[in-house]
């Protein structure tokens, strides 16, 4: 018995595949590696696999865990070699360490992300402006989305103040007609909030020209948050 | 398609992964090396395609060949297909996402008949003419097989050539023959005269249909010389020796098979007689034991699935079943690969074997006993009676089911509402042994669900002359059953009788229905056995313009004497066979199963030589 807390990455033409297919192909991965997952009981049992988040369709991702219980014990270096060989282009495993038992879960310890997010402009916009933008952006006292959900089948909107969600926005790069951003946002069962959605939000209320259904997010690493430093869930101890 | 391209599509479409290919055991090959591109094409969308066995085998024979390389189509979905016409871009295959009009070949696999229009709007999304006659040099030359071949007239103006029976040996034989055509710069036609003598080909356009007044076939001449007047269907004669793929591709998304297959038998014996597949397939072949453990351990190995299934028309025949499922469960038990065996006959003995396989993981439980009483059993030949029926169920609920299908056609040859009051009064007996079974011994909460397909007369069955219902009858039929089968523990489903009746007219269709079938795919008919796609109005619309009734081709009785649109065509069953079945049919007569002696279709005649 043993369990492995592993960083992949996920990009190119898997960006396309859902959460759930991830899932599938990481059993089958590793099956076809001949490691022995543990499995849980009952009619339909599942290999113990569980992910960091939900990687939405679309999202190229140079910084996804998960966590995989085995039945034997394995080094780390033997393990990512021998399922690397059985991944498919655009998905592979950057490294891998022995966890123990109670670590906690990887869902319950995220709490921000890191992206590059490359949005196309409908027109000429000059670095100035968009900094200026963010800038007067990030001064708002509140921001706030309206968020419509579902509840008894009814559509009940609720409103968000998403400002404590955004940890930085900078503008990285600026060519005439394009700008790409870093983000660093909340994510998590604690607060999540979505690149698109800030993005929508921002050419919104600052007017700037951005392409909204163009936009393409990278995301680049998960955090977890000790004491008020941000570190990554391999460097957390356990 | 460049990749940029390519994403942008990607990122507009639900479900993008049905589009990218690059599954693991894809073939990736360079344009430069190959002499031969083949496109194979499932006129349906990718999570129904990627399901079929039939494609695996010959993508991976095709791809085994060094010169050929086969690539993968589908139907794109809606918002593909949109995508595609707004921007201009011409549908790509999964492979190397080039646009489909640069292959050579392009071979559609015809399952069942509610596909056709797909195959129009896979041509026309590829830039490709619809008929055969409208294609020049620059184009694919289209190719078809699969069950639907078997009566290929009602797209004979559309396809190329057609491939009938298996098609493991043909195809490399046709290709063969291709390669020296290919650089001898001469026509197309000269190819279809070189491959016309070829057992198991048959070039459409080498023929010229007469017909009477009436609308009947009157004859069906060849034009040319080397074209045979019957075409023959291929059979593959040993299943160990014939190629079977170890390394099937693994799709990413959820399709709608999504494990691995090994085939155990082809063939079928038991002589329903709606059943167009047991009179196609024969004669029975099976594969051996060892060769299915083999095949089972290197597709495990090299896919990962979770889940293995013995595919067959008929899983419990398989003389070496219970041998091989508990190897099966032995070797695979422990990585929880999990089976599935399709078409099982629920006795007490494949009752045990499937508990045995219910430790691994849970499946859940069918049954077909197709009619609802023993008399109209009698006519189709099913040789289940209601007591096996009960029995099995009874054992089921013991051991722990609770969830059962149970599968009934509608519109069979001779039924009245007696045998639809059989079905409601079978499926109460059900549950009734349900709540016999002590308490302690069954699951709780019981669901019984209740499924009719309606009967569509199909060739090559001894039910081809018969009438189908009308879609009024069947309708009217389904009401009954509907309000008969209110409890809380019965569901009741039925499919759209529209769409039966489109699936008649084409299953015993002519060559005149090539035009009616343009004329409704021009009037945006496409997925037709999708209901939300379906366009019935828009179908009857086309058969309107084209002046043809589509009655006369589901809702007639034909006479034995009447010449039958695929009587070229020769499936190794005797007419004369399927005309006794129909008689014994007519008076409930059942017939044996002919693997405890044979019952003279006719296939050891001219096929196999000898004994089956
Ligand atoms: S020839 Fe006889 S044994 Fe063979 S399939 Fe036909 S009926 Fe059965």
């Amino acid at each position: 018995m043993s369990k492995l807390r592993v960083k992949f990455v996920k990009n190119d033409l898997m960006k396309f595949i859902s959460h759930l297919d991830l899932l599938r192909l990481m059993e089958r991965a590793l099956r076809r590696a001949d490691i022995k997952l543990s499995f849980s009981q009952g009619f339909n049992p599942h290999p113990k696999i569980s992910f960091a988040t939900a990687v939405p369709i679309g999202l190229s991702s140079e910084g996804e865990y998960m966590d995989v219980e085995l039945d034997e014990e394995l080094k780390p270096d033997s393990f990512v070699d021998r399922v690397n060989r059985q991944l498919p282009e655009g998905i592979k495993i950057i490294s891998a360490k022995n966890i123990e038992a109670k670590t906690p879960a990887l869902m319950a310890i995220v709490d921000a992300s890191s992206y590059i997010v490359s949005c196309p402009l409908e027109n000429d916009t000059t670095q100035n402006t968009i900094e200026v933008a963010i800038k007067d952006f990030m001064d708002l006292e509140e921001i706030i989305i309206h968020k419509v959900s579902k509840k008894n089948g009814r559509n009940v909107t609720k409103e968000i103040d998403i400002k404590g969600f955004i940890y930085k926005m900078e503008l990285l790069e600026h060519s005439g007609r394009s700008i790409i951003f870093k983000l660093m946002l909340a994510t998590g069962s604690k607060g999540n909030l979505k690149p698109e959605v800030l993005i929508e939000k921002f050419i919104h209320d600052m007017e700037v020209p951005i392409i909204l259904d163009q936009v393409r997010v990278h995301r680049l690493e998960l955090y977890t948050l000790v004491g008020d430093t941000l570190i990554t869930p391999l460097e957390i101890n356990g | 398609m460049t990749k940029i391209d390519l994403d942008e599509l990607l990122y507009k479409v639900e479900k993008p992964a049905r589009y990218i290919g690059n599954e693991l055991n894809s073939v990736k090959k360079d344009l430069n090396q190959v002499d031969i591109r083949f496109g194979f094409a499932f006129p349906d969308v990718y999570e129904v395609g990627m399901s079929h066995l039939g494609m695996h085998i010959l993508y991976n024979l095709l791809n085994n060949q060094n010169e050929i390389y086969c690539e993968r189509i589908f139907s794109p979905w809606a918002d593909m297909e949109g995508l595609l016409k707004e921007k201009e871009m011409p549908l790509f295959t999964l492979e190397t996402h080039s646009p489909i009009h640069e292959l050579d070949f392009i071979g559609f696999t015809l399952q069942y008949e509610l596909s056709y229009s797909n195959i129009l709007n896979i041509l026309a999304l590829g830039n490709i003419p619809l008929r055969s006659n409208e294609r020049g040099m620059e184009d694919p030359i289209i190719i078809a097989g699969g069950p639907c071949a078997y009566n290929p007239e009602p797209i004979a103006d559309i396809v190329d050539i057609f491939v009938l029976g298996e098609a493991e040996e043909v195809i490399l034989e046709l290709l063969d023959k291709y390669k020296l055509w290919k650089h001898s710069g001469r026509n197309k036609k000269d190819f279809y005269h070189s491959i016309a003598g070829i057992k198991g080909v048959y070039i459409p356009s080498f023929y010229r249909v007469e017909y009477h007044e009436n609308g009947t076939l009157d004859a069906f001449v060849p034009l040319s010389d080397n074209a045979p007047n019957k075409i023959s269907k291929r059979i593959i004669k040993n299943l160990d020796d014939v190629y079977f793929p170890e390394k099937v591709i693994v799709p990413f998304i959820d399709v709608v098979h999504n494990r691995a297959m090994v085939e155990i038998f082809r063939g079928c014996t038991r002589g329903c007689r709606f059943c167009q597949a047991g009179m196609i397939y024969r004669p029975v072949r099976e594969r051996s034991v060892d060769k299915v453990k083999d095949l089972a351990h290197e597709i495990i190995n090299n896919t990962g699935y979770e889940e293995l299934s013995l595919s067959s028309l008929s899983t419990s025949d398989y003389s070496g079943l219970n041998d091989l499922i508990r190897h099966l469960i032995d070797k695979y038990g422990e990585q929880k690969v999990g089976l599935s065996l399709p078409s099982l006959r629920l006795d007490s003995f494949t009752l045990q074997l499937i508990e045995e396989i219910q430790k691994i993981r849970k499946t859940g439980l069918t049954f077909a006993p197709e009619a609802g009483t023993q008399r109209l059993r009698d006519v189709i030949n099913k040789g289940v009676t209601e007591e096996d029926l009960i029995q099995a169920m009874e054992n089921a609920f013991s051991l722990g089911w609770n969830n059962v299908k149970l599968y009934f056609m509608i519109g069979l040859p001779t039924e009245t509402y007696e045998d639809l009051d059989g079905i409601v009064d079978l499926a109460h007996k059900v549950v009734e042994t349900y709540y016999k079974v002590p308490k302690e011994k069954r699951n709780k909460g019981l669901n019984v669900t209740i499924s009719t397909s309606s009967f569509v007369p199909k060739p090559f069955t001894p039910f081809q002359w018969e009438a189908q219902d009308s879609i009024e009858t069947l309708r009217e039929k389904q009401i009954y059953l509907k309000g008969k089968l209110r409890h809380k523990n019965i569901k009741y489903s039925y499919h759209h009788t529209e769409t039966s009746f489109l699936e008649g007219v084409f299953a015993r269709g002519d060559r005149k229905l090539g035009e009616v079938l343009i004329k409704a795919w021009e009037n945006g008919c496409k997925f037709d056995g999708w209901h939300d796609f379906f366009k019935y109005d828009q179908w009857m619309k086309a058969f309107e313009d084209c002046n043809i009734d589509p009655h006369f081709y589901a809702s007639r009785k034909r006479s034995y004497e009447e010449m039958l649109p695929w009587e070229h065509i020769e499936i190794g069953i005797t007419k004369q066979y399927l005309k006794k079945e129909n008689e014994r049919a007519q008076e409930a007569v059942l017939t044996h199963d002919c693997r405890t002696s044979c019952t003279g279709c006719g296939i050891n005649q001219g096929f196999i030589g000898g004994v089956c």
